[in-house]
Order: C-alpha cells, then sequence, then structure tokens
C-alpha cells in the first residue's frame, strides 16, 4: 500500500498533481515544474519531504558505532553540528548517502533517503554488534517540511526563529509554540532550513509557514522541482545517481571523507585505495550542445566507444540548457571542456563536459 | 479549425481531427498535456515518412520523462507543426489550434481503424 505523509489533505487542497515515489503518494508538482523551480530560486519554496527516513542513534557506543560505519569523522562532530556522509559496505559502495546531526553527547539523529530505510536498518543494526548503542528508527513519528530559497532567513525570521544559525546545524527551537528542531540545510543549492516536527503539528506549521511566507513569495514545491533544483546543484539521488557498485570517490564526494581518519570503517581499503588512484569510473556534468534532453540510463560515447552512462538529466530552468550527470570511465582525456556523445533514441548527441555544480551554489551561510 | 467535438482520441490520448480534404489532424488531447507538465522537446517525424497506426512517430518530453506518442491512424505526414517543435511549452497553451503535431493523408482502412478510437466526449468520460 502506497504511504501518505501527515501533510496528504494539504496537498491535495492545493491541487497538487501526486505520484508515487520509493513507495510514498508525493506531490510531483502543484502549478509547474518550471514555475516552482524558478519560485526556489529567486524566492522561496515549501517542501513536504517527510518521506525521508529520521534515526535517532544513542548510547555509550554511538560516536564509534557510527564512525565505523561512514567515511566521515565522526569524532570530530560538534555538538549541534551537521556532515554530510555515506553509509559503505565492505567494498566501498553506497548503501546510502546520509546527513548525521549530533543531538547530544551520546545522541545523534541520521537523516536517510526514503528508498533506502530498510536497507540502512539492517546494516546498521548488523553492524552494531559489540556496540552499546540504540538504533531507533522514528521516520513514522515525524514530519520534515524545507523551507528553501534566498527569502527562507527572512521567513524564518518571521516566523519568531531565537537564534542564528550557520549552515550544517541544528537547533531546537519553537515555531508558533510547536516544537521543531531546525537545521540549516537543504538539497537545493540554496540557503534554506529543514524543520523536523511531529506529526501532530506538520499541518499546522506547514499553514503557518505558507501565512508568514507570503509577502516573501512563498509557494509550496513538489517533487519534479526538488529533482531539477537538485541537479542544477550536482547534488546526487540514490538510485539514480549513486548505488552499492559505486564508491564514493567514483561517485566525486572525495571532498566529504578525510583523508586522516585512524579508525577502521566499512570499505576504508577500497576508499583509501581509490582516494590515491581514482576509482574505475567517474561522475561528470554534461551540458548538451543541441535541443536534445539525456535521461537516466541512455548510454555515452567518447571518440566511438561506448564510455559510460547517464544517471540524472534534465533540462535546467535557470541555464536554458540540457544537463545531466553521467558515469564514465576514468580515462583523464575525458575531462572538463572534452565533448562525448549520448545515445538518444539511436542518434548520437554532443554533449560537452562541465564542471560541477551546474550553478553557483548559495547554501554556505556563515555567522 | 479543431473543434473538440470533432475529434476521435485514441486511449493513448493522442487525437485524430478530420479536415474534410481527405487529410487529418492528430496532436494530443488535453489531458494529455495536462498529465505532462510542463513540455520542453518536442521531435517530430519528416515530411513524407509513412506510419502505420500503433506506430512511434513521434516524441513529447516534459520536464521529468520523455514519452512517445503513436499513431492513431495509419498515414503519410504531410505537414509538421515547426512552431510546436521550435517553442514546445505551445502543446500546454493550446494542444488543438496552436499545438496540433502533424497533418497526415489517411493510407489504411479509415472505418476499420477508427473502430476503437473515442469520440471526445466519450472519451472525456472514460478518464473520470
Amino acid at each position: 500500500m502506497t504511504k501518505e505523509t501527515f501533510l496528504h489533505d494539504k496537498h491535495i487542497a492545493l491541487g497538487a498533481k501526486m505520484v508515487d515515489f520509493a513507495g510514498w503518494s508525493m506531490p510531483v508538482q502543484y502549478t509547474s515544474i518550471i514555475e516552482e523551480h524558478k519560485t526556489v530560486r529567486e524566492k522561496v519554496g515549501l517542501f513536504d519531504v517527510s518521506h525521508m527516513g529520521e534515526v535517532f542513534v544513542s548510547g555509550k557506543d554511538a560516536m564509534e558505532f557510527l564512525n565505523k560505519i561512514v567515511p566521515q569523522d565522526i569524532t570530530k562532530l560538534n555538538y549541534e553540528k551537521a556532515v554530510y556522509c555515506q553509509l559503505t559496505n565492505e567494498n566501498g559502495g553506497l548503501i546510502d548517502d546520509l546527513i548525521i546531526y549530533k543531538l547530544g553527547i551520546l545522541e545523534y539523529l541520521v537523516i536517510c533517503n526514503a528508498s533506502r530505510i530498510d536497507e540502512d536498518l539492517n546494516w546498521m543494526v548488523r553492524n552494531s554488534k559489540g556496540f552499546d548503542v540504540k538504533i531507533d528508527n522514528q521516520s513514522h513519528n515525524y514530519s520534515l517540511l524545507a523551507v528553501q530559497g534566498p527569502n527562507a532567513d527572512e521567513l524564518m525570521r518571521k516566523l519568531g526563529l531565537s537564534t542564528h544559525q550557520e549552515s550544517f546545524t541544528i537547533k531546537p527551537d519553537k515555531i508558533a509554540g510547536i516544537k521543531v528542531l531546525v537545521s540549516r540545510t537543504g538539497y537545493t543549492g540554496e540557503d534554506g532550513y529543514e524543520i523536523l516536527v511531529e506529526n501532530k503539528n506538520s499541518e499546522y506549521l506547514w499553514d503557518k509557514i505558507l501565512e508568514a511566507g507570503n509577502e516573501f513569495g512563498v509557494k509550496p514545491i513538489g517533487l519534479g522541482a526538488r529533482d531539477t533544483l537538485r541537479l542544477e546543484a550536482a547534488l546526487h539521488l540514490y538510485g539514480n545517481d549513486l548505488d552499492e557498485n559505486t564508491t564514493p570517490v567514483e561517485a566525486g564526494l572525495s571532498w566529504s571523507i578525510p583523508k586522516d581518519k585512524k579508525e577502521y570503517y566499512n570499505g576504508k581499503e577500497v576508499i583509501e585505495e581509490q582516494l590515491k588512484n581514482g576509482g574505475r569510473k567517474k561522475l561528470v556534468g554534461l551540458k548538451m550542445l543541441d535541443k536534445s534532453i539525456a535521461r537516466h540510463e541512455y548510454e555515452v560515447y567518447y571518440k566511438g566507444e561506448k564510455t559510460g552512462v547517464i544517471t540524472s538529466g534534465a533540462p535546467s530552468p535557470m541555464l536554458g540548457a540540457n544537463i545531466a550527470l553521467a558515469y564514465v570511465n576514468n580515462n583523464d582525456e575525458i575531462c572538463t571542456g572534452a565533448i562525448v556523445q549520448v545515445m538518444i533514441r539511436e542518434k548520437l548527441h554532443d554533449a560537452e563536459i562541465v564542471k560541477r555544480p551546474f550553478i553557483q551554489k548559495r547554501n554556505k551561510v556563515k555567522i | 479549425m479543431i473543434m473538440p467535438e470533432n475529434l476521435l482520441c485514441s486511449k493513448s490520448h493522442e487525437y485524430v481531427s478530420d479536415n474534410g480534404n481527405n487529410t487529418f489532424t492528430i496532436g494530443l488531447t488535453d489531458y494529455a498535456v495536462e498529465q505532462l507538465g510542463d513540455i520542453v522537446f518536442l521531435e517530430l517525424p519528416e515530411v513524407g515518412s509513412e506510419f502505420k497506426k500503433g506506430d512511434t512517430f513521434a516524441t513529447v518530453e516534459s520536464v521529468k520523462a520523455a514519452s512517445e506518442i503513436y499513431m492513431p491512424v495509419s498515414g503519410k505526414i504531410i505537414e509538421t507543426n515547426e512552431a510546436a517543435v521550435e517553442t514546445p511549452e505551445i502543446l500546454n497553451e493550446d494542444c488543438f489550434e496552436k499545438g496540433w503535431l502533424v497533418k497526415i493523408e489517411p493510407t489504411g482502412n479509415l472505418e476499420t481503424e477508427q473502430a476503437d478510437l473515442l469520440e471526445y466526449e466519450d472519451y472525456k468520460e472514460e478518464l473520470e
């Protein structure tokens, strides 16, 4: 059976077109993907991302346990800070990508993808042997709302957000009298917030945000625009751009991996070797040189030979061009500026390898 | 003039409109374009090419995905809507007058080929 978030009735009332995503009935668009995309880049958008998983990890060995299951150094994660992580298997393959927050001395919050929650939990429990740790899946009790765009900060201020926050931090707070956890993170390349709220308060909070955001141009935004926004920002989508046969190094995530982490973690040998010598394949950004659109699983050619495959592709509303992410063979010649071809309906179309992200990200906020 | 009441529609959401001079206009129904959302790319066949009923003759892409378009009746392409190829968003604005796709001369037995097509009103009812 398809699951519904606690905001389902709100989406229907707003005229959303609903689609199945990872077993959830989710709004793909309210008016138009392109319009919604521009709203987030120019003003501010509100997203229901309650399908995402929330797992609380606590106990005496919580830090050591998390440190074993991700390449990132959890011993260096400070109170109320967040870090982008990957859950890796013994071969360095990606089980999921996550954000881990430190909520207390012995308490962490792991936000994971809706499509991977079962695999993640299974993997965590299997790896918890010998650790004094409690793995508590609270996904069914929490809703997650994202407020994203250049006006997000003003909107949150209007709602009475009490403290100023840097990017990648999380703080307990109260909005309109209800308890929330506010994180300055997102999946759009814009500045913004993600707000974790108990299900029973999610409709109230949704309405409050739309009400307070009216003067800042807030609109509800569906998963369609969420996908084009994250693609312009070259943020990965699990299942498209990441899978168990791909390592973080191959996925272009080496920047997120500390080179000096002493402790063992799953896949460390493979990942450390690849950090030195590169992976079997590499992720690149493509810009189509004609009007064609490269889509997931289309083949990529270089000098007449198949070199890889498209993982995500769509029009970029901000660039007015069609963009894509692809894996290609780890060949030094296939670098920024090189021309490759994408097979689209049995014809080859030229594409240029361009730098990622495709747009300038504006999500780094320091105080 | 394409009048919805004169259309025949396929289950895969193409319409056929009789132009009266043994030519027909083919397009996507208003339901189809609404379901697709923002249309950003359209690929039409060459004038002169021939297709059988059910063949893929064109491709339309929304922001999210590419979809094939099938011939509702067999025919030879005699005209394509270049304005729609140039600015595919006109399909979202008006899929009948401005956003039609191709004009054809039928090459099959129209009577039998139209048997599984629905009149616009019945097509709309079927969708509910």
